[in-house]
Parts: structure tokens; sequence; C-alpha cells
């Protein structure tokens, strides 16, 4: 255990480039597989289409196979590229990670009342202001956990970028683990690290989901409203009406 | 380049028994998970409050551990006290304890949405707590978390890739034998990624068929 300590730079070297790597595909799979769940929900067939062949052609297939398929096969499609192991990386991520977000934000974008579309026409919003102002604020609160746990799943998954020699958490505890001839305690601190990382975001996730399905759940509480009318017209002052939430969605919540 | 599948027949073979390690391996070890799942859940739901935590703390682990290192830990990790599995053993091993976290969750989801006042109900009528578990709650329960089942299965088979890593001879290491003699790595990984996506969909329509038969009542 103690041969571990020196080798702690190189295990924190690692982290820090999966932390690069998650952040950079997080940003960039979040952006990518938002606009396709948007083509996704879209009105256009032919958008509907192939943002559809994209989510299930990349759902059906193992990150793995994705991943070689970046880092040795693409770069012959592309002549003159010249890919690092963590280009290819990120973008075999990036892919991988848009196809299960825009599925994400499809559900949620159907989950929003055909009234509320409706009613955007109704008031004269085009298709971009449409979405814009109606319904991606009110699919963005549904999304929110689901998306969580894509994120969750893709710092997890950031460990198969090892396979192409990309030098990650996962590939820093393997090197540590030969040298020091202690492969089991070097996996052990790598398995920790990723826990430490994973585990808040997990529990955040789950606790925004909690307070989600609370303020989804609870119906505008006349209690509450009515209650400050009543106390005011027993101290005899002029009652004070809580200011009337946006919509009933709105009411609650536990912050 | 040139898209030709010529030099790949010769490799067919290797690549069908890689797709059957593939399916064998992902089979048995979610046979074998789902049984860890249902004790994990019953440890977490009834047990005492030490399997309980147990039981907890081995579910949060898996499930926010990566399953690659979970593999390493077992296949280069065990070799220090001299346990020197072989790659299906590991593969089998890291696989299903991978799968008994989420299979646990899972059920869980399932067996709580069984609503209490039928538990009593069952009680009522005098059923054991075997018997309630048994036709009261675990029926019910798996109907509703079938689709999700099916999905972890699905799920499982595409990471069972992973143990591509440790040399096991499954479908992706049969991939990557046949691009590196053939040096064919466009036509390689795409009929690798097709065949993949085929397993894929077939188990998910056979989820989806599987669910109106299993479930008619």
């Amino acid at each position: 255990m103690g041969d571990l300590l020196t080798y702690l730079p190189p295990l924190a070297r690692g982290a820090w480039m999966t932390i690069i790597l998650c952040l950079i595909v997080g940003v960039a799979g979040s952006i990518l597989g938002f606009v396709i769940g948007l083509a996704r929900a879209s009105s256009i067939g032919v958008l509907r289409w192939v943002s559809a062949i994209y989510t299930n052609f990349l759902r059906g297939i193992p990150l793995l196979i994705i991943l070689l398929f970046t880092y040795f096969a693409l770069p012959l499609l592309i002549p003159g590229a010249d890919f690092s192991q963590l280009m290819s990386g990120a973008i075999g991520l990036t892919l991988f990670v848009s196809a299960y977000i825009a599925e994400v934000v499809r559900g949620a974008i159907e989950s929003v009342p055909r009234g509320q579309y409706e009613a955007a026409e109704a008031l004269g919003l085009g298709f971009f202001n449409k979405f814009r102002y109606v319904i991606v604020p009110q699919a963005m609160r549904v999304m929110v956990p689901p998306w969580v746990g894509i994120l969750l799943a893709m710092i997890k998954d950031s460990s198969l970028v090892s396979v192409i020699g990309f030098v990650d958490l996962t590939q820093a505890g393997k090197i540590v683990g030969t040298t020091t001839m202690q492969p089991l305690w070097a996996f052990v601190v790598v398995g920790a690290v990723y826990f430490f990382i994973c585990y808040p975001l997990g529990r955040f996730g789950r606790w925004y989901e909690k307070r989600l399905s609370i303020s989804l759940a609870r119906p505008p509480d006349t209690l509450q409203i009515l209650m400050p009318a009543v106390t005011g017209l027993l101290e005899h002052e002029p009652p004070e009406l809580p200011e009337s939430p946006e919509s009933p969605r709105d009411a609650g919540g536990t912050t | 380049m040139t898209w030709y599948l010529g030099d790949l027949i010769p490799y067919l073979p290797l690549i069908l028994q890689g797709l059957w390690v593939s399916i064998y391996v992902s089979v048995a070890s979610f046979l074998a998970g789902s049984a860890l799942g249902l004790v994990a859940y019953r440890a977490k739901a009834g047990g005492s409050p030490a399997l309980r935590r147990m039981s907890s703390a081995y579910i949060e682990v898996i499930r926010n551990v990566p399953l690659l290192v979970v593999l390493y830990l077992i296949y280069f990790g065990l070799g220090q006290f001299g346990i020197n599995l072989d790659p299906l053993w590991s593969t089998l091993i890291a696989l299903t304890i991978n799968n008994g976290a989420y299979v646990a969750e899972i059920l869980r989801a399932g067996f709580d949405s069984v609503p209490g006042g039928l538990r009593e109900a069952a009680q009522a009528l005098g059923m054991s707590s075997r018997q309630t578990f048994r036709y009261v709650v675990f029926v019910p329960g798996i109907r509703k978390v079938f689709p999700a089942l099916t999905n972890q299965f699905i799920l499982l088979f595409l990471f069972s890739s992973v143990a591509s890593v440790i040399a096991l001879p499954e479908l992706t290491n049969a991939l990557m034998t046949v691009n590196s003699n053939t040096l064919r790595t466009f036509e390689v990984f795409t009929v690798g990624a097709l065949l993949y996506y085929a397993v894929s969909s077939v188990l998910a329509v056979g989820s989806r068929v599987g669910e109106k038969r299993l479930f008619r009542w």
C-alpha cells in the first residue's frame, strides 16, 4: 500500500484526464443530443426519420465498438486526419451519449401537454419561439433527472477510452498496478475515485427527482392561498394574497 | 479506400463463434445476476440492519464504479492473492456482480409499486409471508418491470463487449483479431456494429412480444 502513495501523482493525472474528457463530452454530447432530440420531436418527416435512425442505431451497439470505430476507422474516412486518442475517445463518447440524451429530450418534449402547443400557436408564436418560450422551459424540468443519470453513466463509461490507449483514470490505474505489482490496491483506489465522483452526482439526481415529483404532484394548495386571507381578517388588516403561481406545476417545491 | 467484404469471409466462423460467446456469457450472467439481485433486494427490504446496510453498500458501490474497473479488479487484482481466474470466469463474475446491483434496483421499483393494502389483504386471507411474496408481490412486480429487466439484459449484452480487453474471445475480441489480420478496419467494425445492432433489435422486439404473451391476464 505504501508503494502506491508514490504513484499517486500519475493516478491524479489520470483522474484529471477523465474529468477533462467528461467535461468535453458532457457539453458536446448534451448539445448534440439536445439538437437531435428536437429533430426527433419535430414535425418535419425527414428530420424525424434520420434522427430516429441515429438514436436507435447508436443505442443498439456497444460503446466499445463505437470507440474502436472512431479510433481505427474514422481517420481512414477523413484523409489527412490525425486524431489524438483524446479526440477519438471524445468523438466516440459524444456520439454515444448524444443518442441517449436525444431520447430523454424527445420524451420530455412529448410529455408537455398538447394544449401547450396549441396555446402557443394560438398566441401566434412561430416554430422557434414556440419551443424557446413555451415547450422547452416546461420540458427542461422533466429532463433533468434522467439527464443527470446519463452524465453519471457517461463518467463510468468513459473508462472504456482506456482501451484505445488514452491514459485516463482507469488506464493510469492499470499502469500503476503493473509497475507496483499491486493491481488490487491500484484498482481499489481507482474504483474509489470513480465512486466519489459519481455518488454525489447520483444523490443530486435523486434529490432533484424527489423535489420535482413533489412539485408536480401537489395541486395548488387551497389552504395555503386562503389562510393569509383568514388570518388577515382576524387581525383586521387587509388580507395579503400570496403571488399566484405561474402554473400549477410551479406550486410547491421544497427548497 | 475501397469497400471490400471478401477478406472477411474466411473469418466468418470466428466472428460467429465470438457472437455465440457474447450471447452465452450475457445469458449466464444475467440469470446469475438476477438471482443475486433478488437476494440483494430481499436483504435490503427485509433483512436485519446489518444485512440491509451490506446490501445497500453493495448496490451503491457497484452502481457508481465502472464495469471495466470491476473486471480489472477481478482479473488482475485477485492475482495478487494467488487467485488467477481465466478470462471467462472473470467476465462471468464481473458481469454477475454488476448486473445484480442493477437488477436489485429494478426489482425494488417493481415490488415497491405493489400497494401495501394488497399485502395486508393477502395476510387477511391467511397467506403466509412466503406465499404473499410469491403471489401478491413477485408476479405483479415482475410484470411491471419486465421491460426494464429486458432492457437491462440488452445493456448487459452490449456491455459484455468490455470483456474483449481481458482477451475473452467474444464478438468484439474476434473483430479486433480479424481487424489486425485483414486490416479491413472499416468493413470489420461496420459488420460488427451491424451484428450487435441486429441482436439487440431482435432482443428488443422479443421483449415486446414476450411481454404481451407472458402477462396476458
